[in-house]
Formats: C-alpha cells, structure tokens, sequence
C-alpha cells in the first residue's frame, strides 16, 4: 500500500444549534473555513469534534455530509473509534464506503485494554477497509492507556494497510523508539504529531501533524507546520512557543474553550453538548480578551 | 554571557575494586579519558555514578580527587542529591570548598512536596552557597514530583546562582513550558537534557546533555551534538537514532551494562554494588555482540 501523508490535519468542532441537534448549515461553512486556511487535510469528528456525544448515526450522516461538503477538495479522515471492536469497524466500513481518505482510531480505554486486546482492537478495525489506517495514541484523554512501540510493531506485521500513528503522547522516548523501527519494516509509515507540539517531533521525524487549535489559529498553526516540514528547525522555535502558550489557555477546558474561542473569534458554533458545561460568561469573557490581539482571521 | 554548562557534558561511572571498595587510580583514568575525548563538562557522582550506594565520605573524597584531575581543564560540577537533605546541604558546601564549578541538585522526592516546598528548599540551597547551581528535574521516575515552568520562573527571579535545569521529562510540552518560563528571564539558563535526547531538545532551546555514554563512544556523542547545534537534521537523526539503539542496551541494568561495556572497550572499571548487579559474562558477550553490530568497535577508542 502506498504511504499516507496527510499534511497540516485540521480537525474542525461539531457545531450545535440551541436545541442541540447537529447544526449542518454551520458545519458547511466551518468546513469551508478550514479548507480555506490552511488544512490540507481534516480529521473528524475527533475529540475536539465531540465524536463521543455523538450517536451512530450522527457520526455516519456527519462523515457523509462533509464528504460530499467537501468534495475531494481535501482529504478526509474518519474518525471511528468506539468501545466495542465489531461498533468501530461498522463504522470504519460505512467511511470507506461514503468516500473517506483514511481511517482513524484510539484505544478502547473504557476497558483498560491490555496489549493483546488493543492489538486485536486495531487489527479487526484496520481490517474492516482497504483505506490507510491511523491509530491515535493520546494517553492523557484516555485515562493513561496508550500503545507501545513494540506494540505498533507488531500491529504493523499484522495489518497492511496501519499506515501511521499520531501521537499525542509527547514522549519522545516514544516516537524514536517506534520510527527508527518502523521506517525500516514498512516505508512510509507515518509518524504524525497529534497535536500543535510539532518541533520535537519533527526533528526526530514526524511528517504530519494534527491540530484543534488551527481552528482559532489557522496562520500561526500553518507557518509552524511548514518551517516543520522544510525542516528549519530553529526557524520554528518561535512560532512554536507562542502556540504553545495559546495551547496553555485551552488545556483546562478542553472542547468547552475551543467553541468558546470559535465564538469570541466571530465563528459561533454553539455550545458543548452535556455532560460538557459550556464556559461560564466571566471565563468567556477572559478568553476572548486573551485572543484578542491574536493576528487571525475573524469571521467565516 | 554564554552559561559554561553546555554541550556533551559527562558523568563518570564509579570505579570499583572486586571488593567494592572505591579505586582511585580508575577514577582518575576515567576522567583523564573524558577530558581527552571531548567532553565539555564532567559531573560526579550521578546516579549512574551509584550515588546513592555511595556514603557521604566516600562522595567527598572522590569530589575531591574529580576536581583535582580535571584540573581546570573543563568545569567540574558535583551531584550532591541525596536522600536527607542536610546531607545535600553539607555536600555542597564541600563541592565550594573544594573548588568546584557548580552543583547539581535533584529535587527532593521521597515525601512527595508541593511546589512550596520545593522552592523554600532550593532557597535554601542556592543561597547557602555561592556556585552556580543546575537542578535536576525527573518527574517521570519521581512519582510526578517536578519543577514546572512557573516554579522555574520563581526560582530564577529570585536566586542568581540558579544556573540551569537537567529536564528529564523527555516530553514535549514540559520541555516548553520550561524554556519559554526560564529563558526570557535568563537568556543563559543551561537547559541540559540526556545524549540520547539532544535531537527534540535542542531545537528549542536545549543547550547540551549529561551522560555516561562517552565512556564506550565518545565520538558519536560529540557529532551528534555537532550535527544537533549545525541544525544537519537528517544526519542528526541517524546518529540520534544509533544513540537510542545504544540506550536500549544499556538501560537495561543500567549501570551495570555500562561498565559491562566499558570492559569490551578496554576500560574496565569493576563491579556494581548491590541491589544493582554485576554484568555477567554472557551479558558483557552479548553488549560485545551489539556493539559490533553498531559499528562502535570500529569508530571508537580501544583502552585509555
């Protein structure tokens, strides 16, 4: 199989309308926004996406109406994670069906998976398509369960089409433990920074990266990744570190802040839904004079 | 002003007798041997050194006797980490006594503190002398206990002998909330990482490495710093990447793989005392085994 290299991923919010049902009008044009900023891919629905407060079907018509919203202007990812093997895989297969670029998954941590089971998890779900597969390792949103490099080894001699791992882990005990051997046994295979810490992982040889915060930040966030990507290390350093203070006011509050921000940024895409409490006014209020003198985009 | 704490700084093994007695002639040997093949810096005893196997006469005669044989000819810092603190206190105030260029001081781990404690207690240590002090920062291996950005900021506003951080959180975002708190505030605060780390570390900032690997291959550590500092990415990953291969090896039992490897190296420098392990035979076999399959038996020094 061919590698997957997805680029600079955005990974755009789930917008609600006051009554909570998914506001399709809007995702349309948060859609267009992302494509029109930056993204040369986009991952959805992830977390930041609210894939978890999702039912089934929200998820399939979500992934059939960017499909066809975006219209292979950008590839699209699809994110299929669930507690139970046979539920992900439906919906893996349900993506590839719709159209979508690659496949998407974390752990099941509801079920503090040991390997065995997370290797099975990922080989039955990779399966279920012919698209590249991504695991997504994020240890911190799933309550301390993440893959090991030997394990990924492993997923790699078991499933043709695991093409990389985005990994939000920032150990780079980590990622150089798993490219220096994975580059070897498949070609390609991607290693791809999950989340806006993107230096440290390029160095030690990322190739993508996905970023929630593209969606507040999209020229910071773009400039970041393309001094990544043409290698200019030292060049990036100041980029980084300003986004990583941006980072530092949404780490609190999570997907609350982050439509908080959207709103504060002209692009209103409702509130969380429950059990997500949206920002209280005062919180708001702060963060949006916290972004105020940021140099990106308002509006749609 | 540029901190002199930078670049591939080593910290020597200690050596042993066979009746685990400390052997000096060795020590000196091993240090000569650092001092000829590059490093920027030596710092003893760290926990590679079996500091904490050591007792506190022990560390002070072998402070004394480092100090001596470098000479001047690069800084010597000293590990006074200790378990009790006023053993921490009464080794740094020998560390000054005895000439040295600085101390290096971990956080104290064993009663979990809060960021209060540990901030009055490197009050008390940075001003109880007059060295230039670098902490050790490992929240990682000390149950989270760590010294986040905003404690590092208060730490350097207040105490200008606190010189620079060995970071070994190895993790992207602490690394940065460390540089972007410390290096407003001191342009010349030492951020030092392990050599098996100077790859993500030095792009944002990182200054250098503490490590023991310059006793079996030198000359990788220091290309692969140059290669770092020169932002020759791909080369420094190759090299990074070997480093790794030669971290695997010898974290396992560390530091007994590491003397075991010295032994095929022709440094021989004795046991380990216990809890930790000797290397048997058939592991000193098999690091010779990998060693030659990295081709560090060909591209580094034989002997002293």
């Amino acid at each position: 199989m061919p590698a997957f290299q997805p680029g600079l991923v955005h990974l755009p919010v789930t917008p609600f309308k006051a009554d909570r049902s998914i506001d399709f009008e809007r995702f349309g044009r948060l859609l267009d926004f992302h494509i029109a900023n930056g993204a040369d891919a986009l991952a959805l629905p992830t977390h930041a996406g609210e894939s978890v407060s999702l039912s089934n079907d929200e998820k399939r018509a979500l992934i059939d109406f960017a499909v066809e919203h975006v219209a292979g202007r950008k590839s699209l990812i699809a994110h299929v994670s669930d507690a139970g093997t046979a539920l992900a895989a439906a919906l893996a297969r349900h993506a590839e069906a719709a159209g979508a670029a690659a496949i998407l998954a974390t752990t099941p941590y509801y079920w503090t998976p040991p390997p065995a089971m997370i290797l099975e998890h990922f080989v039955q779900i990779g399966g279920a398509t012919r698209l590249p597969f991504l695991v997504h390792n994020a240890p911190e949103e799933m309550a301390g369960i993440k893959v090991s490099a030997e394990l990924m080894l492993m997923l790699i001699g078991k499933l043709d089409n695991f093409a990389g791992l985005v990994d939000a882990s920032l150990d780079w005990q980590f990622m150089i433990d798993l490219i220096m051997e994975a580059r070897h046994v498949r070609p390609g295979f991607a290693l791809i920074s999950g989340d806006e810490l993107m230096v440290s992982p390029a160095a030690i040889g990322a190739t993508a990266a996905f970023a929630p915060l593209a969606a507040i930040a999209p020229r910071l966030t773009r400039t970041l990744f393309d001094l990544c990507r043409d290698q200019k290390l030292f060049e990036a350093r100041a980029a980084q570190e300003e986004i990583a203070g941006l980072r530092q006011l949404f780490k609190a509050s999570g997907v609350a802040s982050l439509k908080a921000a959207l709103a504060a940024r002209g692009r209103d895409c409702g509130d969380p839904r429950p059990p997500l409490q949206a920002l209280a006014a005062p919180a708001k209020a702060a963060l949006g004079r916290a972004l105020e003198s940021l140099q990106e985009p308002r509006g749609w | 002003m540029t901190n002199k704490f930078r670049g591939v700084m080593q910290s020597p093994v200690t050596p042993l007798k066979d009746d685990f007695s400390l052997d000096l002639a060795t020590f000196e040997k091993v240090l000569d041997f650092h001092v000829r093949t590059g490093a920027t810096a030596i710092s003893w005893p760290h926990h590679k050194g079996e500091s904490l196997n050591l007792t506190i006469s022990e560390r002070k005669r072998f402070a004394e006797a480092a100090v001596k044989t470098v000479a001047g000819r690069i800084p010597t810092t000293i590990h006074v980490s200790a378990l009790a603190v006023e053993d921490t206190f009464a080794l740094a105030r020998h560390a000054q006594e005895i000439g040295a260029d600085g101390i290096l001081a971990i956080t104290p781990y064993f009663w979990t503190p809060t960021a209060q404690a540990i901030h009055d207690y490197f009050v008390r240590l940075c001003s109880s002398i007059e060295l230039p002090v670098l902490s050790y920062n490992s929240p990682s291996y000390l149950a989270g206990v760590e010294i986040s950005g905003e404690l590092m900021a208060r730490l350097i506003e207040k105490l200008p002998n606190f010189a620079g951080v060995k970071e070994a959180s190895f993790n992207s975002e602490k690394f940065l909330e460390i540089s972007r708190a410390a290096l407003p505030l001191r342009p010349d605060f030492a951020l030092v990482t392990g050599v098996e780390f100077l790859l993500p570390s030095v792009p944002l900032g990182g200054v250098g490495s503490y490590s023991a690997a310059g006793s079996i291959c030198p000359n990788l550590c220091r290309d692969l710093f140059d290669a770092c500092m020169a932002g020759d990415w791909p080369r420094a990953r190759e090299l990074q990447y070997k480093v790794s291969r030669l971290w695997a090896l010898f974290r396992n039992q560390y530091p007994s793989s590491l003397k075991g490897g010295m032994v095929i190296m022709g440094r021989p420098v004795g046991p380990t005392r216990a809890p930790l392990p000797t290397a048997s035979a058939e592991r000193i076999a098999f690091i010779e085994r990998e060693l030659e399959a990295l081709s560090i038996l060909d591209t580094e020094p034989h002997g002293w």
